[in-house]
């Protein structure tokens, strides 16, 4: 998982404010939270010295700007996952949701499951009610740890 | 190049290996995930080894070369590779004392090599060969 | 929905759309069982006589003809077989005096036959998910084997009695040599052991049920083990290659600790065998015979490991081979000597040994092309359909036209 001080280290650390943001540390707690882009940053982006740091920050952050990377910062390296279904059933929101599919080791029957296998690999939908999205977000890790191939991780 | 070592092999059946298998025998993606031997890291630090090099195997019953894929975990003595043709070259047939025929487990001589993986084909024509 | 032959967990909540015989959509279905399926238009075997191809009622009366006038003949495979196919072939040997014999005389046919005995206890896999507090996987992997095996039962589902999920509700242990993917979500529950050193560790665990301390480095950790499995309510041991071979096939320290065990609490075995049916294979074999495997019908029935195909490929003259590939898990040795006799092969697919075959009988991908029934590997039978048009015969078709001929 990319850390703040990850993101910090990686920006120009002048606090410059031109962001919007009083400090460069409110701007990378926002960058990770997707609610800023790194071009806010323009003297990051602009001047040649942070070209390093630019580059530095470009990668750390692919993953999580990335199609694959939800809005909960969920992300499934398909080509790792066994389809096995482990996080689909450990889910608590699959087992609340789907009590007659998910929750007794079936596929979903519901609709309202939010981890699935489709063609083999799990995927992840109504991505709005897994426990990490949003304002009230908890550190579930049900889906991480029952993985016997490491395939999901946060971000 | 750096010496040969005698390591006890342990074979193991994975998933990926059962796709490529179930998509054809003759694949390159079949003898990519078989032909292959899981080394501890010290054990193929002192054969000068790293991850992706050839390695030759032999046994008294035959002899293939895979490619060398370097652990994470610690198993010193240990190898392990996945059940295939490639691995049933190596064994000898013979039956153990509870009755059973050994599967499972080898002692192998394994030394850094290069060249190429041995091919399937090459290893039907050895089983074919009167 | 459509059932999975890809391993013995018969999944049945499978749903495909097809575009012709193309697989375009699965949900539910498992990476290897994607692979199964998607199998379906990847080289198939055709009806073939001396590697010329020939129309499938030739191949089936060359079939005959090899088996014809032969004296020891060898039946084997039959784990990729439908109940009723496995069936015939018990008919089959029964006409042609021959020997019948599967996969499971070299893995776990001891432990199987010790089940279907009634001296190992047992249970169902729905049992397993409604009861089941302590699973154990013993030299078995089934995250990568049979992926669903946690998911749908050992592990991670809610059941009658285990509603609070499995961090409450279940333990998993895993022995094994390798901190394989299964091995990997147990855990703290993951006790590596040596190769070959099964049987010190039942020595050990039998020392702390007993109460003694064991002879092991970690003492305390064996000793919470101990008291763990004593006061499990339902345990569940899932026994794999790894064990059968690790102790050479000489079970009876793991018989002891099962036995154990039940005197202490309730544990239940179920082997997880390879190949969709082998538990149907062996529990057929053992109504006809009262053995699941190296079964001769030459003078009535006679049974032992002279008539499993490691030893019985030194006196046999010919070889049916039935749904499995020995060529290319048998020891090169015998590979060499399978690969000398005259042989049909009956299957789905080409391999190594239909490569090597005189004769060659195409059939149908059970479940998906041809229907018929089958045995879960905890026993549990499960019929399914075909749910894409096919040409290919069924196996009981072939196998019974083989019959007629001889």
């Amino acid at each position: 998982m990319v850390s703040v001080m990850e993101v910090y280290q990686l920006l120009p650390k002048t606090n410059c404010k031109k962001c919007g943001l009083p400090t460069c540390m409110a701007f990378a707690v926002e960058l990770l939270g997707k609610r800023k882009a790194i071009e806010d940053c323009t003297p990051l982006v602009e001047e040649p010295k942070y070209e390093t740091k630019l580059a530095g920050l470009r990668e750390l952050m692919a993953p999580i700007l990335s199609a694959d990377s939800t809005e909960t910062g969920m992300v499934i390296h398909t080509e790792k996952c066994y389809g096995c279904g482990n996080c689909v059933v450990a889910c608590p929101v699959n087992v609340a949701n789907d009590p007659k599919g998910t929750a007794i080791g079936r596929g979903p029957v519901s609709g309202k499951a939010i981890l699935m296998v489709e063609d083999g690999v799990v995927k992840c939908v109504n991505v709005d009610q897994c426990r990490r999205f949003g304002d009230e977000k908890v550190l579930c890790n049900a889906c991480i740890v029952t993985c016997p191939s490491k395939a999901i991780e946060f971000i | 190049m750096a010496g040969k070592k005698e390591l006890t092999v342990v074979t193991y059946r994975g998933i990926f290996q059962e796709v490529e298998e179930a998509l054809g025998m003759y694949s390159d993606g079949y003898r990519d995930q078989s032909a292959l031997l899981e080394l501890d890291g010290g054990d193929a630090k002192a054969m000068g080894l790293e991850d992706e090099k050839l390695i030759l195997l032999e046994t008294a019953s035959g002899r293939v070369v895979v490619t060398a894929k370097v652990s994470e975990d610690p198993h010193p003595g240990i190898a392990f590779m996945p059940a295939s043709p490639w691995s049933s070259q190596l064994l000898s047939g013979e039956v153990g004392e509870g009755g059973l025929m050994e599967l499972k487990r080898f002692s192998a001589t394994v030394t850094p090599t290069e060249g190429a993986v041995t091919s399937i084909e090459e290893i039907v024509e050895r089983i074919r060969a009167a | 929905m459509a059932f999975c032959t890809g391993c013995s967990l018969l999944c049945d909540d499978i749903e495909v759309d097809f575009e012709g015989a193309k697989v375009k959509r699965t949900l539910n279905l498992c990476r290897k069982g994607r692979g199964h399926y998607d199998s379906l238009l990847v080289d198939r075997l055709a009806p073939a006589v001396d590697g010329s191809l020939v129309d499938i009622d030739e191949a089936l009366s060359s079939a005959a003809e090899v088996l014809e006038g032969r004296e020891k003949i060898l039946l084997f495979g039959w784990g990729n077989s439908t109940l009723a196919a496995q069936k015939a072939g018990i008919e089959l040997a029964k006409k042609l005096g021959s020997v019948i014999d599967d996969p499971s005389s070299y893995s776990q046919g001891l432990i199987t036959e010790k089940v279907l005995k009634g001296e190992l206890p047992t249970c169902t896999f729905d049992d397993v998910r409604n009861f089941a507090d302590v699973s154990i996987f013993w030299g078995d992997d089934p995250s990568s084997s049979h992926p669903r095996h946690l998911s749908r039962f050992s592990y991670y589902p809610r059941g009658e009695k285990r509603q609070r999920g499995y961090e409450e509700d279940r333990e998993a242990i895993v022995i094994d040599v390798r901190k394989s993917p299964t091995a990997q979500i147990a855990a703290d529950g993951f006790f590596k052991i040596s190769p070959g050193g099964d049987a010190d560790f039942i020595e050990a665990l039998m020392a702390a049920l007993g109460g003694k301390i064991p002879k092991v480095e970690d003492k305390k950790r064996m000793l919470n083990l101990g008291t763990k499995l004593r006061k499990a309510k339902f345990g569940a041991i899932f026994t794999g290659l790894g064990l059968a071979h690790s102790l050479g096939g000489d079970l009876d320290a793991f018989f002891s600790l099962v036995g154990k065990l039940n005197e202490l609490t309730r544990f239940s075995v179920i082997p997880t065998l390879g190949d969709y049916n082998t538990r149907g294979f062996n529990q057929t074999l053992f109504d006809e015979a009262g053995h699941v495997n190296s079964v001769s019908f030459k003078d009535g029935v006679d049974h032992g490991p002279e008539f499993g195909i490691a030893k019985y490929l030194d006196s046999c003259d010919a070889v049916m081979v039935v749904g499995s590939d020995p060529t290319a898990v048998l020891p090169a040795p015998l590979a060499k000597k399978l690969a000398g006799m005259p042989m049909v092969a009956v299957g789905t697919h080409r391999t190594l040994t239909t490569d090597g075959a005189d004769v060659t009988v195409p059939i149908g991908v059970a479940g998906l092309e041809v229907g018929g029934t089958a045995l879960r590997t905890d026993g549990v039978k499960v019929e399914f359909d075909a749910v894409v048009d096919s040409d290919y015969l069924p196996d009981v078709e072939v196998i019974e036209r083989i019959m007629e001929a001889v």
